[in-house]
């Protein structure tokens, strides 16, 4: 198989990246080990929360700027800050395109809201979802949290904890359906995805907005988890269509409505562009020739190999087997690239769960280009973009999704202008 | 330290980190609370399996085996396989509900029908004889009966074909299933129609039988297993004394062979696995490869929409599938979002299934209606009944399409 | 409120927990006094193994007498709690044959039935044992769960007029010229201070026994030796297996519940770290290194967590030294020792020997009370323990399979009190180790639970290969559901669970458990944006 550019790691690095390359014309194709952390999604991007020294941040570039002078293997540093603000511009347009809408700016952090009512400063927020310019800033005074009876995956009374600190007042309300009960009847499997997919028939969007009627008169907005809409994208609209006070979602634990959305508009758009999306398959091993990678065998595809003129290894960290920890070493398992970590192992974390961990920080070496480094050479057809990277905390600097985003977009523009 | 270097054990669930993303994706949780979803079923399960086997659930049988959990995990962790393995390890050990017996006996049933295939059709399409099968055999009433074929595939090949197969110079053997045996000689004829036109000559196995996919899922696992053992030595013959490929027209006996075997019924193929390959990417790689291409004659321009059977998603070989239907000219390719049609294989066929079955496939029957096409293509022989029959839409092999359309 | 009691026992280990037992079956009124909760600390971080006493039987003959005698008694009365499994003490090449004959001798001396195997048998019935093993002897060990074992000697002496009040600390002994007459303590969750008085005060605390000896200014010295241990992600043996050697580092593997664990290393400590335990690298090292010899397997099976307790090994008092050290249990009665009335220590001793170790220290709080009963403890089962497995299994309906045998592992009988009248109930809140919302609700009315880690001891909710990445929340969540105060508790408490579960995974974090663990991080820490907010130095 022939291609001009592959991508290995079908998360939203690879996804970003091969909308760019395919949108150009480019023939493409992407290679993941299954599912990505998408999934995880709390329905918003971070670009950039907190300095490393654990300052909160306002304007995500004002940072990224400061980051170039303070922490120069940090990938925006590597990026630099002009190349950042370019790229974080073109973001949302790109996530809008493909069929995710979302609100922003990259001058301008705003807050999410957690499941458990905390606010997190962050960047895009799909639509639909509960913002707050600034942290307790909440947009009602009395708000009804609504769940579903047994859904063991969201916390109205820990939201209401949070934003009674406020001042906000809220009450709580429950809902069951026949529907509901017959999918409750599997004791584990009253997970978003299938408490979605009851709310995906009208009939039971129709009882949730009688019910949700019915507290109008007291509240002046509902909260809803996001259990709405995982296989139709109009249900959300719909819900909202028939009641007449504001109605906020917000996140709940994995598997993320919002993420699962997301990952399959993002799929269907490389698709819809002309991409191939192999799922499901994993690189097993590359010929190099010359310091350039020639080709790649994956799992599934055996004997026939993938060609390419570029590679980009966007397989993420830890938790997509981007980087694999073994007792005393961080291995990139396909190219045997060059891995940045601490040698002793008691050096790769602290014994506190919520400190930031160094571990988190380790990944590929890679040069200014983001070319993967191997052997202390740079190869000059395959670039790193996303988790994999060196140098940053992904969820205490709250950048993981822009790192994402901005290094995948960073390499496109480098593979489409060469050649 | 060298120990700890690497945890890939046999233990493969171990590599389950809990990440909850099988549960998104698997066609049946969806839509049957009884079953456990795949989760539960697989990984969680298997590690109270280890600790008491009494732990095993009966529910595992609505696994349909679609191993879209495994395409789906990022942890690579065989979930399917881990709930196969567990109904042939601790499920019960004797299954021998004639119904079962009569749907996995696809070799038999096939060998006893074809003589008399214009009485058999007829009679299974009758009210009457659904109604009796449902009510004595739990086959249910509202399933159409894939037709039989009036004589077999090898009867035809040994009489008309096998001569002239052998006179090419280059040759290839060919694994043609029940069903282009029993039911749909002329798939097989196309095959060789196209792989005349290519040079070679198309061979059949020393030996063939039933690949065992339908005897795996209900429990005949010792049978199964012979018939593995038989295919195997024949194939190993082909590969190993006469240097010869060998190729299936079906998605899921290519699929049983390469991965099932060694996966579930315990049998070793890696001396042969990779030369096992279904016909499509068999005839991808000789097109690509440039020793190989095809005239084709004008026809009219269809669209034909691409359904991936479960089996090909997790092999992860519609592509070649595609690009084989993209060469034909004047056939539009739409690939269909991949989706379980629902039928899998003979689960759909069982009347507590019949339900769980349509309401899984609902999506993709959607999807093709609102396909706008004029043909549905795909690998998988059970996929194409239960779409013709779910759909108003024909539906085909794409080799078949590829055959009528050579010049 | 009356607080005036005939005995009051410091320390809620499995030994406090069998005196408080043992004491109310004799009608005597006990109070128990746990600073922390239920089996927190050498009961609960051991190997779990029923003890045949093989392992003793070369080097003390008394120990091992002890131990089979106990495990004799341990599967009829608390059958819920062990898992009658069996051992093997295998040798492999580099041990030699000799130590075999005098092992199966001395055994036999101690009482303890032994079946001498050919490999080949040996690897029939174990097949993960290492195949290299050129012998073989049979022995009924076992395994026992502590934290069930303390919990239903709990659940026993409640139901026969016992207090246990967890989280309450011993601060200070009331002392009344030559005699102990009370405690004075601080009860963590109320904040405040409390007085109790009693005729006899009871020093149950393991190696802390030493502190509380302390406070009415007597020395028992304490030898603190730590053990570290491995647990695997599932069961890799189904025989606990033993190396047919004299005692040494990490030569035990024992299945316990869902997975198997490896220990021990040994080292002493000084008495200021007991508080303190840390897994060394190095240590990790000696368990893979030896385990691997009991089972290859575990070469390359994924490790779970990495723990420590400390033995409290006592110095025999003829020898101040320290060099000489009782592993038998030591009774001290203080009147006689060291003129102090009123109060007992009771330490040494093992897990496996609990029930024995309260039967001693009861019948000479008897003795000081004045009080003749009999111990019965022997005879009467512990609640959960008084039907067969069979017969709760038939009383339960409505449950899926593998849920109901999770529930009846845990509970025994008692598993017939947990709400499963609806699919709400029977809803899963941990889905590694089958804990539904029912048995959660349970646990936290009948079982003296206060957070989310007391809640594992009683579930083995986050246990399971996820160490609660899934149900920590979950199970938070409906411990919050109560009042407005109760969600920002379990809020907090879900940071220190989860602290809790990382500094056992830290010692092994790397292969699956690290991707786990940065899975987690995502979940907690950015999804719900939860973060530590405990000053640095309050590390619990």
């Amino acid at each position: 198989m022939k291609f001009d550019t592959v991508i290995i790691g079908g998360g939203l690095a690879g996804m970003a990246c091969g909308i760019r390359i395919a949108e150009a014309g480019r023939s493409c194709a992407i290679v993941s080990q299954g599912q990505s952390a998408i999934h995880f999604s709390s329905g918003s991007f971070d670009l950039l929360g907190r300095m490393p020294d654990g300052r909160e941040v306002t304007d995500p570039i004002a940072g990224i700027t400061e980051l170039e002078q303070t922490s120069q293997e940090h990938p925006y540093a590597v990026m630099g800050a002009e190349r950042c603000l370019k790229y974080a511009q073109r973001v949302p347009e790109l996530l809008r395109t493909s069929g995710i809408s979302v609100l922003g700016d990259c001058r301008k952090n705003h807050y999410r809201v957690t499941p458990m009512g905390r606010s997190k400063a962050t960047w895009l927020t799909i639509d639909g979802y509960l913002t707050e310019q600034e942290p307790g800033k909440l947009p009602f005074e009395k708000v009804c949290i609504v769940n579903v009876e047994g859904f063991l995956d969201f916390y109205p009374e820990f939201i209401a904890e949070e934003f009674r600190k406020y001042g906000v007042a809220c009450c709580f309300e429950t809902i069951n359906f026949p529907d509901l009960e017959h999918i409750r009847k599997n004791p584990s499997e009253m997970r978003s995805a299938n408490v979605a997919r009851v709310f995906d028939h009208e009939k039971n969007l129709d009882a949730l907005a009688d019910k949700i009627r019915k507290v109008v008169p007291e509240c002046d907005a509902v909260i809803v988890p996001a259990i709405i809409g995982i296989n139709r994208n109009d249900s959300l609209g719909l819900l909202k269509s028939k009641i007449d006070i504001p109605l906020y979602l917000l996140p709940t634990l994995p598997p993320s409505i919002p993420g699962i959305k997301a990952q399959q508009t993002l799929q269907q758009c490389f698709r819809a562009l002309g991409g191939e999306y192999f799922l499901g398959d994993t690189v097993r091993s590359a010929d190099l020739e010359n310091g350039r990678v020639k080709q790649v065998y994956t799992v599934n595809h055996g004997n026939i190999p993938f060609e390419a003129d570029h590679f980009v290894l966007a397989t993420g960290s830890f938790f997509s087997e981007g980087l694999v920890a073994t007792p005393d070493r961080i291995v990139e398992p396909v190219f045997g690239a060059d891995t940045v970590y601490a040698s002793s192992r008691t050096e790769w974390y602290t014994l506190r769960f919520f400190d930031k961990q160094n571990y988190q920080a380790f990944g590929v070496k890679t040069d200014s280009a983001l070319h993967v480094v191997k052997e202390g050479s740079s190869i000059d057809n395959l670039y790193c973009a996303g988790a994999g990277l060196v140098g940053f905390h992904p969820v205490q600097e709250g950048c993981g999704a822009g790192i994402s985003l901005l290094s995948a977009l960073y390499v496109a523009d480098q593979i489409l202008n060469s050649k | 330290m060298n120990i700890q270097q690497n945890t890939v054990s046999e233990n493969n669930f171990e590599q389950c980190i809990k990440c909850t993303i099988c549960t998104v994706y698997c066609p049946v949780a969806a839509v049957n609370p009884d079953y456990p979803g795949p989760k539960q079923a697989g990984p969680d399960g298997e590690r109270l399996r280890l600790k008491r086997p009494d732990f095993f659930d009966s529910a595992l049988k609505y696994c349909m085996n679609c191993k879209r959990c495994e395409v789906a995990c990022p942890s690579n962790v065989r979930i399917g396989d881990i709930i196969q393995s567990a109904r042939i390890k601790y499920g019960p050990k004797r299954n021998t509900s004639l119904r079962n017996y009569v749907l996995a006996n696809t070799d038999l049933v096939g060998s006893l029908a074809t003589p008399f295939a214009p009485i058999v059709n007829t009679a299974v399409a009758l009210k009457p004889v659904r109604f009796m099968m449902d009510k004595v055999m739990a086959i249910d009433h509202r399933r159409i009966f894939p037709k039989y074929a009036h004589g077999t595939f090898t009867s035809w090949y040994k009489k008309h074909a096998a001569e002239a197969q052998a006179a090419f110079p280059k040759q290839v053997s060919y694994f043609h299933g029940c069903y282009v045996n029993y039911n749909n000689p002329q798939l097989g004829k196309d095959l060789i129609r196209i792989m005349n036109a290519a040079g070679y000559g198309v061979r059949l196995l020393d030996k063939e039988k039933c690949c065992g996919v339908a005897l795996i899922s209900n429990g005949l696992y010792n049978q199964a297993k012979r018939q593995a053992e038989t295919n195997l030595a024949s194939i190993r013959t082909a590969v190993n004394e006469n240097d010869l490929d060998v190729i299936a027209t079906s998605s899921t006996c290519t699929f049983t062979i390469r991965d099932e075997y060694p996966h579930l019924l315990s049998l070793k193929n890696d001396d042969v696995r990779d030369r096992v390959e279904l016909a499509t990417r068999y005839l991808y790689r000789l097109i690509q490869s440039g020793k190989v291409s095809f005239k084709f004659k004008e026809a009219e321009p269809i669209r034909v929409a691409y359904h991936t059977p479960c089996h090909m998603e997790k092999m992860g070989w519609s592509y070649y599938s595609i690009e084989l239907l993209r060469m034909i000219p004047g056939v539009e390719v739409i690939v269909l979002d991949s989706q379980c049609c629902g039928i899998a294989g003979t689960y759909g066929f069982k009347k507590e299934n019949y339900r769980t079955s349509q309401d899984v496939g609902e999506p993709l029957f959607r999807q093709i209606e609102a396909s706008g096409a004029d043909l549905v293509a795909t690998d998988c022989e059970t996929c194409k009944w239960q779409i013709e029959m779910s759909t108003t839409k024909p539906c085909e092999n794409p080799l078949t399409i590829f055959a009528s359309r050579l010049a | 409120m009356n607080n005036t009691y005939d005995v009051i026992i410091i320390g809620g280990g499995a030994t406090g927990a069998g005196i408080a037992r043992d004491c109310s079956l004799r009608g005597i009124k006990a109070l128990l006094l746990e600073r922390s909760d239920i089996a927190t600390g050498a009961t609960g971080r051991n190997h779990g193994l029923l003890h045949s006493g093989a392992r003793y039987a070369v080097t003390d003959h008394e120990s091992a007498e002890e131990c089979i005698r106990e495990n004799m008694i341990l599967r009829k009365i608390a059958a819920h709690c062990v898992e009658e499994t069996d051992g093997l003490f295998i040798t492999l090449p580099e041990d030699g044959l000799d130590y075999q004959a005098i092992f199966v001798e001395s055994c036999n001396k101690a009482g303890i039935r032994t079946e001498i195997l050919d490999p080949d048998e040996a690897k029939r019935l174990e097949p993960s044992v290492n195949p290299d093993l050129i012998g073989a002897v049979r022995v009924p060990d076992g395994a026992v769960d502590p934290f069930r074992l303390t919990s239903s000697n709990i659940l026993d002496a409640k139901a026969h007029g016992a207090e246990v009040r967890t989280y309450t600390e011993v601060m200070e002994l009331i002392r009344e010229q030559n005699r102990i007459i009370g405690v004075q303590a601080y009860d963590h969750r109320a904040k405040e201070e409390r007085k109790f008085y009693a005729r006899v005060v009871v020093n149950a605390g393991g190696i802390w026994g030493h502190g509380i000896a302390a406070k009415a200014g007597i020395t028992v010295n304490m030898l603190p030796a730590k053990g570290a241990l491995l647990i695997f992600g599932h069961r890799v043996n189904k025989m606990v297996l033993n190396r047919c050697r004299k005692p040494a580092d990490a030569d035990i593997l024992v299945p316990g519940d869902t997975i198997s664990l490896i220990g021990t290393t040994s080292s002493k400590i000084p008495y200021d770290q007991i508080d303190n335990m840390i897994i060394t690298p190095e240590e990790v090292d000696i368990l893979l290194r030896e385990g691997e010899k009991l089972s290859p397997q575990l070469a390359y099976t994924r490790i779970l967590r990495a723990y420590a307790g400390v033995r409290p090994l006592v110095a025999s008092d003829d020898d101040p030294s320290g060099r000489t050290v009782s592993r038998g249990i030591v009774l001290l009665d203080h009147a006689q020792r060291d003129g102090m009335e009123g109060f007992i220590t009771i330490t040494g001793g093992k897990l496996m020997t609990y029930r024995l170790m309260a039967e001693w220290a009861t019948d000479l709080i008897c003795k000081k009370l004045g009080v003749n009963e009999v111990c019965r403890t022997a005879e009467i089962p512990l609640p959960g323990s008084v039907e067969s497995e069979k017969e709760v299994e038939r009383k339960m309906h409505g449950k899926p399979i593998a849920q109901k045998r999770s529930s009846i592992a845990r509970h025994g009988a008692l598993a017939t009190e947990i709400d499963s009248r609806d699919s709400i109930k029977n809803s899963l809140v941990c889905e590694c180790e089958e804990v539904s919302i029912g048995e959660v609700e349970y646990a936290m009315k009948n079982l003296s639970v206060n957070n989310l880690v007391d809640l594992r001891r009683r579930t083995r909710i986050g246990m399971g290969t996820c160490q609660g990445e899934l149900c920590a929340c979950r199970a938070a969540g409906l411990m919050g559901k109560r009042s407005p105060v109760c969600a920002k508790k379990a809020k907090e408490d879900i940071v220190s669970f989860l602290n809790e579960r990382w500094k056992g995974m830290a010692p092994i974090a790397w292969g699956d458990t690290l991707r786990e663990s940065e899975y987690t991080t995502w979940v907690y820490e950015s999804v719900c944006g939860l973060s530590d907010e405990t000053e640095k130095t309050s590390m619990p």
